[in-house]
């Protein structure tokens, strides 16, 4: 009941919102976003299992849904979800305030989409029954695509369509994939049951490697696309550049995480064999292991956004392909199969989560004062905006991790992660190693190459701002920060310096279950690069090592 | 997974099949025959329709009043309802007399004759006797 | 005799409401013939609430019938849906008629004025479905399945001024006769093969077949095909699905909605007795394994081909209602994946599915049919631009319809589907499942545009053309049933457990399992030891 709380506040938020006159509802969202944040505060206060990996706060007597198939809306939270929902708890009050002035039209319908993206959000980490967390990853595209196609820009029908039907058609197939899992569960133990425990356990362990082969290509398919992953990105940058500020934040910041959330909740603790196992597509005949696919994938999602990145002259598009440029870094450490690159990918999470939402309120603070985004009509802006400079240059730093700030400590476990994924590592075998790290290095040179440029155009040399007309109904906004809009900056750069500086706390809450995924892999890697030395055994190691059939 | 919905004894459907193929040949092969073998001859004469050697009169498509219709569906109500009351007529005379057999009887015919006297009145209110 | 006709009560107490709306429709007072819509859904009300009365468990319990319970369930959603569906046709029928003669240009004239004759019919045609439920021998099977399509022919005659409507009506009655030809067909050759016509003495001489010679004869397999087939017409399937978009399109908007779901639901049912007889795997006490090859592979291919036909075709459609015909192809596919799985789960399915399709398909016929332009009703997609301007509620509405039908969460639409997905999937028809979910990502395509035009695009001058008919209750209609589409959800488990008695078989075990689901466990048990 505690947890359900979070997912209840908001709805009635939003009912409240509908119901009351529109001048009220910014402050009736703002109010209740701020008491959820302070409530979960309380709730990552009293949660004991900061360093154990366990999960907590269950609630004793979940909503039965449907009983035959052991459909419970059950919720529970281990340290890396809660670290999760404290994000998007903390994310939503700032979004809010900081959509005051950007937001002039339907304001109810805006802020009451809001908290219900919020219940969605917070749904998806904290929810422990596949169905559960099935229906509230959906129902974020609702208020998403509304947010694009109401408050969007100007090629808004086209982005929020792109968005919805590339997410919906990912997740149908991830739903099949699901589904079958908790079929062959449901043969073994004779029982329906969506229990994510449950069935992670039980697809683990007692599917064949081709079974978990397919059901990891299933749910690829679905969580791919949120993340983005290289060749299904294309709604990403279209989507963000066209969302609302806010509704950009929240897409960056958020949602995007629930594709490497899936990645890191599913697919790695529960299809390790098919991960690992040769997959041949039927029909064309082409052979790929899974891994190496995912992890070539975000190589080349690194490296591809970032030489995009570089040609952009639109800021926000820019930034949006930084997010698929850096996601793509997280995807690498999580398929590293180390301690290190999964820590340093589940901190990357975090990190993305406030260093690019943070950049996203500062593209949007900058199109609100100029109705523009294109670098080439600005330029020097530090001499006339001082503050917005200063936390424009602090958050690209971040971004580009430079050390001491929050996002060096994620991108530099990943890429060692990445690096020291090979057979040789006896602790934690993977299949990755210093090749994949040193093309993903050369992604890092170019992120920060590309921001640094950006920086450099747009905050210093000589000033060049474009002439704007204000249109009546927005009110004057002051030349420089308001002091709403550096109270939205100011926690998050605090985080992000926070972090940065003692990101111990941090790796010391997700060692745990970080290390509860993992350990089942070494003897799964090291059998694989057993059958990858002696070919002619491979069949023989196959047959004597594979779990017996799912009947 | 796949084999146990997909695999057909193709066989089973080879009588459909052949049934099918019968009926085409059998349709294709008279009208084919008839137009190659038969004798067959054209001319104005051939082609005017045929009035027991009458010339015709008027189209062929001549319209009916509706009302024609209406009426004949109401007789036949009535008719199909003669047919039905007729054999209830010889079957109850042998029953026993105020038996719960017999009421059971007169109970079903006396709701379809209500049923038909509702058909009735439904008739009249929308003017079907009427002929103006 | 008698205990039969006790089933009947609520048809019985329809038809008296059969009779009375067509005396009443030729009354000369307005205020009367203006009452007829209301007055139907006292009639269907009342018979909602009588039914669970009549099928009392002391009642169920000796009646000869192979699922005796079916008609609890099918009868009260019957009623519920033809409820909202009788409130969309209020002030449809004999508009110009009833306008002159407010004006006094015209008497009124009995033979011109059609209205109690429409909800006479409409009421029949849910007689039949009902009657279908209760059937245990094909003739009544048959009868029962005419009694619910013959008044639908006239009723999309009659719906509106228009030759289009003539000819949906034409089209209409002549495939419906052909379809009925063919299950009649395939009922004879059933009971050449078994020699009987009684349902449950056809899954005893299926059986015997089944245990004897291995197999079903084949005979018996060619009548079952047919009779599948024709049915398909009912239920709007390929191969039978060609008139559909026609049909819809002629049709006034509320005979539309009464299209999609109630003959859909007489077939639906009508399927479910039939192939209950030749048996699925794990049935209540029934000792035949699975559907016989033969029948599983062609309903196989006409669920893959249904709604992969359905949805594509709805892809390409600018006519709304001619999409939410294809859209209606598109769900029988789904409904198929349901007969294919068989009992439990996959009649749960089929069952609860009807009734989530009956609302959304209601919802969205419901805001095209609460509106007009110059007395014609709106068609085209693009009538609905901009409608949230105006009527922001009806916008929603849609939506709502819209998001169900695509099968988003948390409506009624995605607990249906996923109910569905998971008793396919609990068959172990993975390769259908994989093209079910496809076929819903290709859905949320043409369904978005139901949700984008009312609420996100700019009306255009067309669309400002458009206005709310005059009356007010298709918009109630619509409120109620997409009110129903969010709150039903949260009582899915509780709708499952009714539709999951009524599909069962065994008596005994019946009265036991009224209120808890002691019957999926015993059953689960069976089938495993």
């Amino acid at each position: 009941m505690l947890l359900a709380i979070l997912l209840i506040l908001p709805l009635v938020g939003a009912i409240a919102i509908i119901a009351s006159p529109a001048k009220h509802a910014k402050w009736i969202a703002l109010f209740i976003s701020t008491g959820i944040f302070i409530y979960s505060l309380t709730l990552a206060m009293s949660f004991e299992h900061w360093t154990d990996g366990q999960f907590g706060l269950a609630s004793e007597k979940p909503f039965q849904w449907f009983e035959q198939f052991g459909i419970t809306l059950s919720v529970g939270v281990d340290s890396v979800s809660l670290l999760l929902v404290m994000l998007s708890t903390l994310l939503m009050p700032l979004c809010i305030w900081g959509s005051f002035s950007a937001i002039t039209e339907r304001v109810k319908e805006y802020y009451g989409w809001m908290l219900a993206i919020q219940a969605a959000m917070v749904g998806v980490f904290i929810a422990r029954d596949l169905i559960f967390f099935y229906i509230c990853f959906e129902f974020t595209l609702i208020p998403m695509y509304f947010l694009i196609a109401i408050w969007g820009g100007e090629n808004r029908a086209k982005a929020c369509i792109k968005f919805f039907l590339f997410t919906f058609t990912g997740s149908m197939i991830a739903l099949a994939g699901l589904l079958y899992v908790a079929w062959q569960y449901s043969i073994s133990s004779g029982d329906w049951s969506f229990d994510i425990a449950q069935l992670t356990t039980f697809a683990s362990t007692e599917l064949t490697a081709s079974q978990q082969a397919w059901v990891l290509l299933a749910l690829i398919s679905g969580f791919a696309v949120k993340v983005p992953l290289f060749p299904v990105h294309t709604w990403l940058p279209l989507a963000h550049a066209e969302a609302p500020t806010a509704g950009s934040v929240l897409l960056a910041s958020i949602l995007l995480k629930l594709g490497t959330y899936g990645l890191y909740r599913f697919i790695l603790p529960m299809v390790p064999e098919g991960l690992l196992y040769e997959v041949t597509l039927p029909l064309v005949g082409w052979t790929f292991i899974p891994l190496q696919l995912i992890a070539v994938l975000a190589i080349i999602s690194i490296i591809y956004a970032a030489l995009i990145c570089w040609v952009q002259d639109d800021i926000k598009r820019l930034v949006a392909y930084s997010s698929v440029s850096h996601l793509g870094f997280c995807v690498l450490g999580l398929v590293a199969l180390n301690p290190l690159g999964m820590q340093g990918s589940v901190l990357y999470m975090l990190n993305h989560g406030l260093s690019t939402g943070a950049l996203f309120f500062l593209v949007g603070m900058i199109y609100e004062r100029y109705h523009t985004r294109d670098m080439d009509k600005l330029s020097g802006l530090s001499k006339s905006m001082p503050v917005w400079a200063f936390f424009m240059v602090f958050f690209v730093l971040a971004s580009v991790g430079l050390p001491g700030l929050n996002g060096f400590i994620g991108e530099f476990l990943c890429l060692i992660g990445t690096f020291v994924a090979t057979a040789d590592n006896t602790a934690n075998p993977g299949i990755l190693g210093p090749w994949y790290a040193a093309f993903a290095a050369v992604g890092m040179i170019l992120t920060a190459m590309y921001l640094l440029m950006m920086v450099g155009k747009v905050v210093f040399g000589a000033l060049k701002e474009p002439t704007v007309s204000h249109d009546s109904h927005h009110k004057p906004l002051p030349k420089d920060l308001s002091i709403r809009e550096i109270c939205v900056l100011a926690p998050i750069a605090v985080l992000c310096l926070y972090i940065g500086l003692q990101p111990k706390p941090l790796t010391d809450a997700i060692q745990a279950p970080v290390d509860e995924i993992l350990a089942q892999y070494p003897p799964i890697v090291n059998r694989y690069h057993a059958s990858q030395s002696r070919p002619d055994d491979f069949v023989l190691i196959q047959q004597s090592t594979e779990p017996g059939g799912a009947n | 997974m796949f084999t146990n919905t997909l695999a057909v004894d193709l066989n089973l459907y080879i009588p459909i099949g052949l049934l099918v193929v019968m009926a085409l040949v059998f349709v294709v092969a008279n009208l084919a025959m008839t137009h190659l073998l038969g004798p067959s001859s054209s001319g104005p004469i051939k082609d005017t329709t045929y009035e027991s050697g009458m010339n015709p009169i008027g189209t062929a498509r001549k319209r009916f009043n509706v009302r024609f219709y209406i009426l004949a569906m109401t007789f036949l109500v009535f008719d199909v309802e003669i047919i039905f009351l007729y054999p209830w007529a010889v079957t109850f005379s042998k029953l026993t007399p105020q038996s719960p057999d017999a009421a059971l009887f007169l109970g079903r015919i006396m709701f379809f004759i209500a049923t038909s006297i509702i058909a009735y009145i439904y008739a009249w209110r929308k003017g079907v006797f009427r002929w103006d | 005799m008698a205990d039969k006709l006790w089933f009947l009560l609520p048809e019985i107490w329809l038809f008296v409401g059969v009779v009375v709306l067509s005396i009443i429709g030729l009354s000369k007072s307005k205020s009367l013939r203006d009452s007829l819509p209301f007055v139907t859904c006292f009639f269907l009300i009342v018979a909602f609430i009588m039914t669970p009365f009549v099928y009392s468990a002391d009642r169920v319990a000796d009646a000869p019938l192979l699922m005796p319970m079916l008609g609890k369930y099918v009868k009260m959603i019957v009623c519920a849906v033809g409820t909202m569906l009788a409130l969309l046709s209020v002030g449809l029928l004999d508009r110009p008629l009833e306008a002159a003669m407010a004006e006094g240009r015209t008497r009124f004239d009995a033979i011109r004025v059609n209205r109690g004759e429409y909800f006479a019919f409409f009421l029949l045609s849910l007689i039949g479905v009902m009657l279908v439920c209760n059937a245990n021998d094909l003739i009544w099977l048959f009868l029962a399945l005419e009694l619910a399509s013959l008044p639908t022919y006239i009723m999309v005659a009659i719906s509106r001024p228009s030759s289009k409507a003539q000819e949906a009506a034409v089209k209409y009655f002549f495939l419906g006769a052909m379809s009925s030809a063919m299950f009649l067909y395939g009922f004879a050759l059933l009971y050449g093969s078994t020699g009987t016509i009684v349902i449950t003495e056809l899954r005893d001489a299926f059986t015997d077949q089944t245990l004897s010679e291995g197999g079903l004869s084949r005979l018996a397999i060619v009548g079952m095909i047919l009779s599948i087939i024709g049915l398909c017409f009912k239920i709007v399937a390929v191969p039978m699905h060609f008139y559909a978009a026609d049909v819809y399109e002629g049709a006034a908007s509320p005979v539309t909605a009464f299209l999609g779901f109630v003959p859909k639901t007489a077939g639906a049912v009508a399927l479910i007795l039939l192939l209950s007889t030749v048996g699925w795997s794990n049935h209540h006490g029934f000792n035949v394994d699975g559907l016989p090859r033969e029948i599983l592979t062609t309903l196989w291919m006409i669920a893959v081909l249904t709604m992969t036909l359905g949805n594509v075709g709805a892809l390409l459609q600018r006519s709304a209602k001619r999409m939410l015909a294809y859209s209606s192809i598109a769900h029988s596919g789904y409904l198929i994946i349901g007969l294919i799985a068989g009992p439990p789960f996959g009649l749960n399915a089929v069952l609860f599915y009807l009734l989530a399709y009956g609302l959304m398909n209601t919802a969205a016929f419901a805001v095209l049919a609460a509106f007009e332009r110059r007395g014609q009703e709106i068609e085209s997609l693009d009538d609905l631009a901009g409608l949230r301007r105006r009527y922001p509620v009806m916008a929603v509405v849609m939506a709502i319809a819209a998001g169900s039908l695509m099968g988003m969460p948390p409506l009624l639409g995605f607990a249906a589907k996923l109910y569905l997905f998971i008793a396919g999937m609990n068959a172990g028809h993975v390769a259908l499942i994989v093209i079910a979910a496809l076929n819903s990502a290709i859905s949320a395509f043409y369904y978005l545009k139901l949700v984008a035009l009312p609420l996100l695009a700019q009306s255009t001058p067309q669309s400002e053309t458009v206005i709310p008919r005059p009356v007010v209750w298709p918009r109630v209609a619509a409120i109620i049933t997409a009110a129903a589409i969010v709150i039903l959800p949260i009582f899915a488990n509780q709708l499952i457990k009714a539709s999951n008695v009524a599909n069962s078989i065994e008596q005994s075990a019946l009265l036991s399992a009224t209120d808890d689901l002691s019957l999926v466990e015993k059953v689960e048990d069976g089938t495993r030891h």
